[in-house]
């Protein structure tokens, strides 16, 4: 057979249509680069998203509430379905309520030696969406204190603000922990006073969080009104960034940190680009096949008396078709091999300059531009089969003549 | 394998072959593997045509042909070059060789076609005996008709067969060469138990034929 195909190399000559074969080919490895980095960079993104050495624990979960116009104030509740609508879309993956304290609560210094007091307000939230995994995040009517997460933005404010403008002291997050404060909750029947404790400090909600068990119970024996709708909710997503997600907040009139969604305005235009270059990809690649398949059938056609003699002479279609299959796809498969090493080198280079950025991208291509190239190559191995088979056809016909 | 011929007509002689005396057209005449047929005919009462219609490559006639027991027509494809790579080989009145090849390659390229039946040094020992050793590595474009009859007759013997055909094959050479032609396909034809049917104008005592039919 190896001797054959010498022989059928020297009698199917293809000089004619070279530079034909060569615009083809350029053609292909161009689309090929470009559908590969195409799949690469959408692989990239969601590698920056989703990877736990990117993950940004703040911007997956997001505190939404109303947007205050001055046609809803007083009116901000969430109702149940505009909840449940919430938790229905597919990017959202659960839905927390905040519930607000509705108690008069202060805190103040249990001794004189660093006095302070203010009034203040509570809200609680489901365990799986607190950052702080304290092991006193609980409370019943014995415990000693009550355990309260601050927002970190609390102490930056004591410490660079407050503590400058009233000659106090700066305090460190642990100094802040081992402080125990009263707290001081005002009910029909008067003041309770508890301890309290700072056990952590948290970036993800912007008020003081005390465990859920404290507060039903205050809401409870303390509360002024029973059954109001909740108005916050925190969410928990797998792309704060999503566009999606961030025009269903704005198309239901609810808001959030917009610090924490400004990343979809990225994403739309990594969108864009990574579409751009794969449409480009598919289009020059259907005319790099295009250009492929008539440089096949320029091939037979040339040479189309020679293949009726080889017919003639008792060479088999399938040898033929053999031939020009081995002819023609280990070129494509070569492209498909070094575009594929293109987009892989492209990839080592954007690891490299990334990291000493503080992002981790994976230094090899994806799996999934591998499953890529390896379409690619089935459908250029698809297309060479038909094309060869069809424009045999005519001769094989005829059986020689 | 046998070969029927039965009741076949070619359809551009249809209308002028001779309806008396013909051993082959319009009648049933069978062909055992072994023999030596001779058909005998002035030109144009259609020797190349049978040739063709026996290779299978004309198909303009009426009647059937039956290879042992499968009608001509029902193979196809695979099982028709099949059939060429092991069963029928032919040498060519026109000798259809590719000019760009050399002689060798041209013989190869038979030799190469199925599971080799000789070694590739046998191509120079047929072409010594032939007299055509030193044009082996020319271009056949650039041969003589009669180096070309003679790499056309080594090709043909380079494969398997149980059937050779063969149209006029030594019109372009001289008695000499055609008798040492005609001893080699003998001999080859001997060594494979194979038969042939060989066209021809005139009389002539290259072989001792089986029988010799008159088109």
């Amino acid at each position: 057979m190896h001797g054959l195909n010498v022989l059928l190399k020297k009698i199917i000559r293809s000089g004619t249509g070279r530079s034909r074969y060569m615009m083809a080919m350029t053609g292909l490895s161009f689309a090929i680069i470009l559908m590969l980095t195409a799949v690469q960079l959408q692989a990239d993104y969601r590698d920056l998203l989703y990877s736990k050495n990117n993950r940004d624990s703040v911007a997956n979960f997001l505190v939404i509430n109303k947007t205050i116009t001055d046609q809803n104030l007083g009116a901000t509740g969430l109702t149940e379905s505009e909840i449940k609508d919430l938790q229905n879309q597919a990017y959202v993956e659960s839905v927390g309520l905040l519930t607000p304290s509705r108690f008069k609560a202060s805190i103040q210094s249990a001794s004189d030696r660093f006095p302070f007091y203010t009034d203040i307000a509570f809200e609680s939230v489901p365990k799986e969406f607190i950052d702080i995994t304290a092991k006193d995040w609980t409370w019943n009517e014995n415990a000693m204190f009550i355990p309260i997460i601050a927002p970190n933005m609390f102490l930056d404010f004591y410490n660079f603000q407050f503590s400058f403008s009233q000659n106090l002291p700066q305090l460190t997050q642990q100094v802040v922990k081992m402080i125990v404060f009263k707290v001081n909750v005002y009910g029909p029947k008067g003041m309770v006073t508890f301890n309290g404790r700072v056990v952590g400090f948290s970036d993800r909600i912007s008020s003081l969080l005390v465990p859920e068990e404290f507060m039903n119970w205050g809401n409870t024996i303390f509360g002024k009104k029973q059954d109001l709708k909740p108005s916050r909710v925190i969410i928990k997503t797998r792309d704060a960034g999503n566009p999606q997600l961030t025009a269903y907040l704005k198309g239901k009139n609810l808001s959030t940190d917009a610090d924490k969604t400004r990343f979809s305005k990225y994403r739309r235009v990594v969108d864009i680009v990574v579409s751009i270059s794969g449409v480009t990809g598919i289009i020059l690649f259907s005319f790099a096949l295009l250009v492929f398949t008539l440089f096949i059938q320029l091939t037979v056609a040339s040479s189309r008396e020679d293949i009726r003699l080889l017919i003639t002479l008792g060479t088999s279609p399938s040898q033929l078709r053999g031939f020009l299959f081995l002819r023609f796809l280990p070129g494509t498969l070569v492209i498909i091999l070094l575009s594929f090493c293109m987009v892989g080198i492209i990839q080592f280079l954007l690891y490299t300059q990334l990291t000493n950025q503080g992002i981790f991208l994976s230094r090899l291509p994806d799996i999934t531009t591998v499953l890529a190239a390896l379409l690619i190559a089935g459908v250029i191995w698809m297309v060479t089969g038909f094309s060869i088979k069809k424009c045999m056809k005519e001769p094989l016909e005829l059986r020689g003549a | 394998m046998k070969i029927l011929l039965d009741h076949i007509i070619p359809t551009p002689l249809k209308d002028r072959f001779s309806q008396n005396g013909s051993a082959i057209w319009n009648t049933s005449v069978q062909f055992t593997q072994g023999e030596y047929i001779k058909i005998k005919a002035p030109s144009g009462t259609g020797k190349t045509t049978l040739v063709h219609i026996l290779y299978q490559i004309r198909h303009d006639y009426e009647g059937k042909i039956v290879l042992d027991d499968r009608p001509a027509t029902a193979i196809t494809g695979d099982a028709l070059a099949l059939l060429r790579q092991k069963q029928v080989s032919i040498i060519f009145q026109d000798l259809r060789l590719f000019p760009q090849l050399t002689a060798r390659e041209n013989i190869e390229l038979k030799r190469v076609m199925q599971q080799p039946f000789y070694e590739s040094s046998v191509i120079h020992e047929m072409a010594a005996e032939l007299g055509i050793e030193k044009i082996l590595d020319q271009e056949a474009g650039l041969c003589s008709y009669g180096e070309q009859q003679r790499i056309a007759i080594i090709r043909s013997l380079m494969q398997p067969f149980e059937w050779l055909i063969m149209d006029e094959p030594f019109s372009h050479l001289d008695i000499e060469n055609t008798k040492k032609a005609a001893a080699l396909i003998a001999r080859e034809c001997r060594k494979r138990d194979a038969g042939f049917i060989i066209t021809d104008l005139d009389e002539d005592s290259h072989f001792t034929y089986s029988r010799q039919l008159h088109l």
